[in-house]
């Protein structure tokens, strides 16, 4: 009986909302119309006849993510950031063993993988390297080359990490690296502004009515949309590296991390 | 024409997904439950794509499919595979 009150409340609840997104427009007619802020954002984001207001990058979601809403997007950054701090503190004071058991799992499946992983790292490269001008971006990327590390994990058992050269200091420094470098792009301008006496605003990419100063576009007639590239391929950096710090960490074995903590630490 | 048939793909999708939602939820093998939440991914990754939406496409496919589901399988390595009544 309750299963049919379940199923029928689901059929409802699905046709009204099918109704309103549909018959009502209550969300716009899908796919039809282009709402006045939609224009607004595909107006501006690449536009080189407005360049006190456009992003420069054909891109529109990685112009309003970096640019138009650039500081938001800093501080997702900052919360993944602090998400991996607090499982490091969690498994504080634990070395990563070199040598865990080397168990995998068949020959086929490993062959597969070593085929897949290239791939893997040139698509991710390219999602993050191409976020201005195509879908895509430097979390999109940071994600696709993270599935290497559970890869590894799972395939080839937790030690392959030593063996292909990643270790846990080096993951974190790497992802310490990409933040660095997307603090250093917004705050570059004010550098600049401080030597120069040009105004110049925090996280700037393009002129603005009042600030001269602007990101190259350009690379040899080669669209790279001011700060977009930069904060692309750092976001790229620090998303994929603090992924690999987090399934390293999961991938201990319970009984090598007993060992470290000892017998009375409840863990 | 090309609308009806992106509204017909969406509703299948959608059918899709909430086939595997269920199966997910009353589920009592933890492993098994965790494979169908990623066909269920997988369904919602096509309405993204058929919504226009490609950067999203591009984000959920991998933490969906692959990191979401790996997170997952580590945990319930570490607790028990058979969910208790």
């Amino acid at each position: 009986m309750r299963k049919y009150v379940v199923l029928f409340s689901i059929v409802i609840a699905t046709s009204v909302l099918a109704y309103l997104t549909t018959y009502l427009e209550a969300i716009g007619l899908i796919g039809l119309d282009t709402r006045y802020l939609a224009k607004l954002f595909l107006t501006f984001a690449y536009n080189p006849l407005a360049r006190e207001l456009t992003a420069i990058s054909p891109e529109a979601v990685t112009s309003i993510v970096w640019d138009f809403r650039g500081i938001d997007t800093f501080y997702e950054t900052a919360v993944f950031y602090m998400a991996i701090i607090a499982a490091l503190a969690i498994y504080r004071g634990i070395g990563y063993p070199s040598i865990q058991s080397e168990k995998g799992l068949s020959i086929i499946v490993r062959v597969v993988t070593k085929l897949l992983i290239p791939i893997n790292i040139a698509i991710a490269v390219s999602i993050a390297a191409h976020g201005h001008l195509t879908p895509g971006g430097g979390f999109q990327a940071g994600a696709a080359l993270a599935v290497i590390s559970v890869l590894l994990a799972v395939v080839f058992s937790a030690s392959s990490f030593t063996k292909v050269g990643i270790s846990l200091s080096k993951a974190i420094a790497l992802r310490t690296a990409g933040l660095l470098a997307i603090a250093a792009v917004v705050f570059i301008p004010v550098v600049f502004s401080a030597f120069t006496g040009v105004q110049a605003y925090l996280m700037q990419n393009q002129v603005k009515v009042d600030s001269a100063f602007a990101f190259p576009a350009y690379i040899q007639d080669q669209l790279i949309s001011g700060t977009l590239i930069w904060f692309n391929l750092a976001e790229f950096l620090a998303v994929s590296f603090g992924f690999f710090v987090i399934f390293m960490l999961l991938s201990l074995r319970e009984d090598v991390v007993k060992e470290q903590l000892g017998e009375d630490h409840g863990h | 024409m090309s609308m009806d048939i992106t509204l017909v793909l969406l509703a299948l999708f959608s059918a899709v997904g909430l086939v595997f939602t269920y199966l997910a939820v009353v589920e009592r093998d933890l492993v098994k439950a965790v494979i169908f939440s990623a066909i269920q991914s997988t369904a919602y990754v096509a309405i993204l794509y058929l919504l226009r939406a490609p950067d999203i496409v591009l984000v959920y496919l991998p933490v969906a499919v692959g990191l979401y589901p790996a997170a997952i399988l580590f945990l319930i390595g570490k607790t028990e595979k058979v969910e208790e009544k």
